[in-house]
């Protein structure tokens, strides 16, 4: 029987060796799950039937056989779980190489919206002001003549009235405002003392379109109104404006003007924020750039809405967002930001 | 205001160039607009020369040959100018030269050599003259470079409204004078009066004083009209009058000169010798020195004759008493008006002249005897003649100078600047005031020259201190004074929060014209009649909602019969004075303003069109004379996809729902949550596409009720087409004030619950023409507190639905805050909604 026991083993040895070279080339897991019919499966598996003549052997050599039978079968079934193992990660490779996109190609991106220009400048400069304390109001813009001019320290047929072509609804009463400056008088009117207001709006001059002037455009009016207040505060207040939209180094200067409703009246300027003021053609070479007007509250103007000049004073500037959306973008047109031109709109 | 700088400097004497004089005005208020150079272009190639000989040339009706003398040369010149002869002097360009765009070459015409050019005036930009040569003063040196001659410097200011003494060149000498510490140099008069003095023959009354305070008058006789000197006609066009002749040019000297508007009669054509100053008789007519008759008002000041009227005071002469060139004997005027009523009648006439312009910037009564004085004085040196003793004055009542009492605490009070009595002291005297200090204290008497007539009280004068100092001088400091009460909530603030939602949910805010007309707003109408009209008018309000119309009261819009409407009477704040027909109406709408816009982007690209603007529209006042309503509204429109793009998604067209989705995005980001959209009707929509967003708003009495805010949907197809737009436009306009009355003041906190949620799907059958929202409402309302979400996740219609019938599909989420609820519970509530809506809309379970 010794010759059948070897025999045996070395069948199982066999066995092992031809379902370990059949393993090797497997690719898929049809064949794989074959293979393991072939060879472990419990009821036709090589392994089983040659399991099934263990009864035939004597008692010695049983323990012998088995503990054979059992090595093949865990390093058989070991080689299984290690290719399937395989397979499923090769099959996952491929899945996913199936699976490869052009990663270049433009993305599903949310539509990106854009705030007008003048939006924006009309924020950074009012912003500039609320940090300082200042109240954000507005008011009409179809005003009254008494607001926009009277009040102002404008008379009717007083010359001032040139700078200011105005369109008229009722002609010497009701207006298109040509200025944000009637808010100073709607302020004093509704507040008291002190007075800190910043009054952005739609302003409108009947004047010829070009590349310089628009019928409809925006101011900023400012106003301060206390006990203590003097040109220098508006000196420093614009002065912070400047450097906050167009950088630390900014210098400004003022120099004499003349405005009805303010005495002294000055012109700001700053210097060129193009050329830092060594004059290029935005500042006509000159270095500087007129920015806008300002000056004290005119004592009459203080008398009109029932403030005591003796005891109140402050100051006022109208500044426009077109200017400083025209310097900080160098935009040549003014025209382009009642355009709405979406190539223009989308660069902001 | 022109200023020749050689004449200028008659007057004050000035070392600096003209560009630091230039700065140094500018910068002292009295700004330089433009720095000329006349003669700058002409170079080192046109002099001076003398014409030796002059000859016709034989075969031409006009061109003659001339020798001319350049000091070192002699030269053959061709010339076709009329006016020259022998001996005059003359600009010479020579070859190589450059007039204007010419280049002079040498050349041979009709047998002559020709070695230059003689040009005119206008060939040398110093005039409008072409007519002839222009001729040379006796006196000039040969050969100098002409630049030398008639080269000049012009300034052109731009006088401020409120400084009528600066509109002459003595007052802008003052200024520089006083600027620069230098004496200040005024003509001096020396006349010789003879004969019989002027009041024997002239009688002046003045009936109006009001708008006359001052009326002067001076004869001179025995005068030639003929042109005046070279030298004059020069400075005149320099500064940008035309010569005419010399009793006029010198008229208008003295007015640049001394800022004084003089006038010039024919003595002898005022009839009876007797002027007359008085307002217009009504219906009177007179024609102007510019040959137009015009209709005089009754307000408008008029220079007589007891026939009749000869000039419009302050404004222009008549051609009844025109100076002539038969004219011996002149009668001058130098007058003052007053400002306010010459500017009326210029401005009712259409007629802005020199003399008007001063008069409305009000000028110094003290200066009509200067005036006139200076100009006989002129008319004596440079015409002849023989100035009649005295001047008729009518002068009733002498303007006082001001007094003011002024401290050096003043300026500091409202500049910040730390001056000492004898710096403003010194600065005013300068500027001619007289100061007259406290010794006892900073303060100070100032007495105002007459012709600062704009220096009302010390606020004047602390401007006047800081011009003199510098505004250099301010320093730059930040306000120290306590903080306004805090500002809780504004509307500009609120108007970013929607313009930055709006933003973000990928439009591009437009700012488009205010102004339009109503033509363009009616264009938004599919049927223009009157229902129509003031549905635009009136914006959301007047729209009937599905739920809340009454009978009689609907507006089906295009379904209605078409009553015809005149445009003109939409009611609509109009501009009387419009930019064009095109911009003569405020808008009622942002709606047209966003379709141009649609319009003019979708000629360039179909893609990206995606806008919104928030603005006022203008809605005319109920009572005549009041304001007009100017109501905060957000205005957006869609059109087209979002982008061109390979993903199907993106490449999508917009259509009602992306423009709901917008109009919910924002609702949700202003944490508004109890709404609804309605079907409705409106002139500018698709019928079956057009919602109304309604608010739940809570009435006075306490009842709850939805009000409407805005309208939404696709642009009716004819209106599209209008517009030319090739795809399905989307357009929205909600009132902005409405809206924020349905946000929150602030968020409270909901307790998440810790009890199970259990979920229910519904399916349902109802007819297609009941609104989801309807059925939405109904199963809110049935399945109360305890259902915690109603959401659709399902419309279908088709097999095996029946037609006219739609399948939704909910899922409904139910929980409580106290309890683990059980499913005999949601079954019941799940029954009763479903009951509900079987009873309402015969809805059945699918």
């Amino acid at each position: 029987m010794i010759g059948q026991l070897n025999t045996l083993l070395e069948q199982l040895d066999a066995l092992q060796a031809r379902a370990i070279e059949q393993l090797e080339p497997i690719e898929t897991s049809a064949q794989l799950e074959e293979w393991d019919h072939t060879y472990l499966g419990r009821k036709r598996g090589e392994l089983t039937n040659i399991s099934s003549v263990m009864g035939k052997l004597s008692k010695d050599e049983r323990p012998v056989v088995g503990q054979k039978i059992n090595a093949v079968k865990a390093e058989l079934t070991e080689r299984l779980a290690a290719k399937k193992e395989a397979l499923r990660q090769r099959e996952m490779l491929q899945a996913l190489e199936q699976e490869r996109i052009d990663v270049t190609l433009p993305g599903r991106a949310m539509p990106v919206g854009h705030m007008h220009p003048i939006s924006r400048a009309i924020w950074d400069v009012t912003q500039v002001f609320v940090k300082m304390g200042f109240h954000v109001i507005d008011g009409p813009e179809v005003e009254t003549d008494y607001y926009n001019f009277q009040a102002l320290n404008i008379p009717e047929d007083h010359p001032a009235r040139d700078m200011q072509d105005t369109f008229w609804v009722v002609p010497g009463q009701i207006l298109l405002r040509t200025q944000t400056s009637p808010m100073q008088i709607r302020a004093m009117q509704q507040m008291r003392p002190p007075v800190r207001v910043v009054a952005p709006g739609k302003v409108y001059r009947n004047e010829a379109v070009d590349a310089s002037h628009e019928a409809m455009f925006h101011q900023v009016e400012g106003l301060l109104i206390d006990e203590y207040c003097t040109m220098g505060d508006l000196k420093g207040c614009l002065e912070r404006v400047a450097r906050e939209l167009f950088g630390e180094s900014r210098r400004v200067r003022f120099r004499g003007s003349y405005f009805p409703f303010t005495e002294p009246s000055a012109e700001m300027d700053i210097d060129c924020p193009i050329c830092s003021g060594q004059g290029c053609r935005t500042c006509k070479y000159t270095g500087w750039i007129e920015m806008l007007g300002c000056g004290m509250v005119h004592p009459r103007v203080l008398r009109e809405v029932g403030y005591d000049p003796a005891k109140y004073r402050g100051f006022a500037f109208g500044l426009g967002p077109e200017r400083v959306a025209i310097l900080r973008h160098t935009v040549e047109e003014i025209r382009l930001f009642s355009g709405n031109d979406l190539r223009f709109l989308k660069q902001f | 205001m022109k200023v020749p700088l050689s004449w200028l400097k008659e007057y004050v004497d000035i070392t600096m160039s003209p560009e630091e004089l230039a700065h140094m005005l500018t910068m002292a208020g009295l700004e330089v607009e433009a720095l000329e150079y006349i003669g700058a272009s002409w170079g080192d190639a046109i002099i001076t020369a003398q014409i030796v000989h002059l000859e016709k040339v034989a075969g031409s009706d006009h061109l003659s040959y001339t020798r001319v003398n350049t000091g070192e040369e002699e030269l053959g010149i061709i010339c076709g100018a009329p006016n020259i002869k022998q001996g005059d002097k003359v600009p010479l360009a020579l070859v190589g030269a450059k007039v204007g765009d010419l280049t002079i070459g040498e050349k041979k015409t009709m047998g002559y050599f020709s070695q230059g050019m003689l040009c005119s005036p206008r060939e040398l930009g110093i005039g409008n003259d072409h007519s002839g040569i222009y001729i040379l003063d006796p006196e000039t040196a040969l050969g100098l470079k002409l630049v030398d001659v008639l080269g000049e410097v012009v300034l052109e200011f731009a006088i401020k409204a409120n400084r009528g003494d600066l509109s002459s060149i003595i007052g802008i000498a003052r200024e520089v004078a006083a600027l620069t510490k230098q004496e200040l140099r005024i003509p001096q008069v020396n006349l010789h009066e003879q004969g019989k003095p002027a009041a024997e023959m002239i009688q002046v009354t003045v009936e109006d004083t009001d708008l006359c305070p001052r009326y002067s008058a001076r004869i001179i006789s025995g005068i030639t009209i003929g042109p005046s000197p070279e030298w004059m006609g020069r400075r005149l066009l320099a500064a940008g009058m035309r010569p005419i002749n010399n009793v006029v040019d010198i008229t208008n000297y003295v007015m640049l000169e001394f800022g004084q508007p003089l006038h010039g009669f024919d003595y002898e054509l005022v009839r009876q010798q007797h002027i007359i100053v008085r307002r217009a008789h009504p219906g009177e007519e007179m024609t102007t020195l510019d040959d137009v008759k015009r209709k005089l008002t009754l307000d408008m000041l008029l220079i007589t004759d007891p026939e009749g009227p000869t000039a419009i005071a302050g404004v222009m002469g008549g051609a009844i008493s025109e100076v002539n060139d038969g004219t011996t004997t002149v009668l001058l005027e130098a007058a003052n008006f007053q400002a306010a009523n010459v500017r009326r009648t210029s401005v009712a006439l259409g007629l802005r002249t020199d003399a008007s312009s001063r008069f409305e910037k009000r000028l110094d009564p003290e200066l009509t005897v200067a005036g006139a004085n200076r100009a006989m004085q002129l008319m004596e040196d440079l015409i002849g003649g023989t100035v009649h003793p005295g001047i008729v004055d009518c002068y009733p009542s002498p303007s006082q100078p001001r007094a003011i009492a002024f401290s050096t605490d003043d300026v500091e009070w409202l500049t910040g600047v730390k001056v000492t009595q004898h710096e403003v002291v010194d600065a005013l005297s300068w500027l001619d005031f007289i100061v007259v200090p406290d010794e006892l204290s900073n303060g100070m008497q100032v007495i105002v020259p007459t012709f600062r007539t704009d220096i009302q009280e010390s606020a004047d004068l602390v401007e006047e201190v800081l011009r003199m100092i510098g505004y250099n001088s301010i320093p730059s400091t930040i306000p120290v004074g306590p903080l306004p009460e805090p500002q809780v909530d504004s509307w500009f603030e609120r108007e970013y929060a929607v313009r930055n939602i709006l933003i973000g949910a990928g439009l591009n805010e437009v700012v488009t014209y205010a102004m339009t007309s109503r033509a363009r707003m009616v264009n938004l109408l599919a049927y223009a009649d009157f229902q129509s009209a003031r549905a635009l008018l009136q914006g959301a309000k007047s729209v009937p909602s599905h739920g809340t119309s009454t009978a009689g009261a609907t507006n089906n819009g295009a379904s209605t019969a078409v009553v015809a409407f005149d445009t003109r009477t939409l009611p609509a704040v109009t501009l009387v004075n419009p930019l064009s027909s095109d911009h003569d109406a405020m808008r009622l709408t942002l709606m047209s303003g966003l379709l141009e816009t649609v319009q003019e982007n979708s000629k360039r690209s179909k893609a990206g069109l995606r806008f919104f603007e928030i603005g006022r529209r203008y809605l005319p006042p109920v009572a005549e004379g009041n304001l007009p309503d100017e109501r905060r509204s957000v205005g957006i429109a869609l059109s087209g996809p979002a982008e061109i793009s390979w993903a199907a998604e993106l490449a999508r067209p917009a259509d009602f729902f992306d423009l709901k989705g917008v109009v919910e995005t924002m609702l949700a980001a202003l944490h508004i949550s109890r709404y609804r959209f309605t079907p409705t009707q409106h002139p500018t929509f698709h019928p079956g596409r057009c919602a109304l967003l309604e608010l739940l708003r809570l009435a006075s009495d306490g009842e709850e009720t939805f009000s409407p805010v805005g309208v939404l949907g696709e642009v009716h197809p004819v209106v599209q087409q209008r517009y030319d737009l090739t795809q399905r436009t989307y357009l929205c306009e909600l009132d902005l004030e409405q809206l924020y009355e349905a946000v929150p003041g602030s968020l409270t906190y909901q307790p998440i619950s810790r009890h199970q949620e259990l979920t229910r799907d519904l399916a349902l059958v109802v007819d297609e023409r009941v609104p989801a929202q309807d059925v939405h409402d109904a199963i809110v309302q049935s399945g109360g507190e305890l259902l915690r979400q109603a959401a659709l996740f399902d419309v279908y219609t088709g097999e095996p639905i029946p037609s006219g019938k739609k399948n939704l599909t909910y899922s409904l989420s139910y929980q409580s805050q106290e309890r683990t609820l059980t499913d005999a519970e949601v079954n019941t509530l799940q029954e009763g909604i479903i009951r509900t809506l079987h009873d309402q809309f015969g809805a059945v379970l699918r």
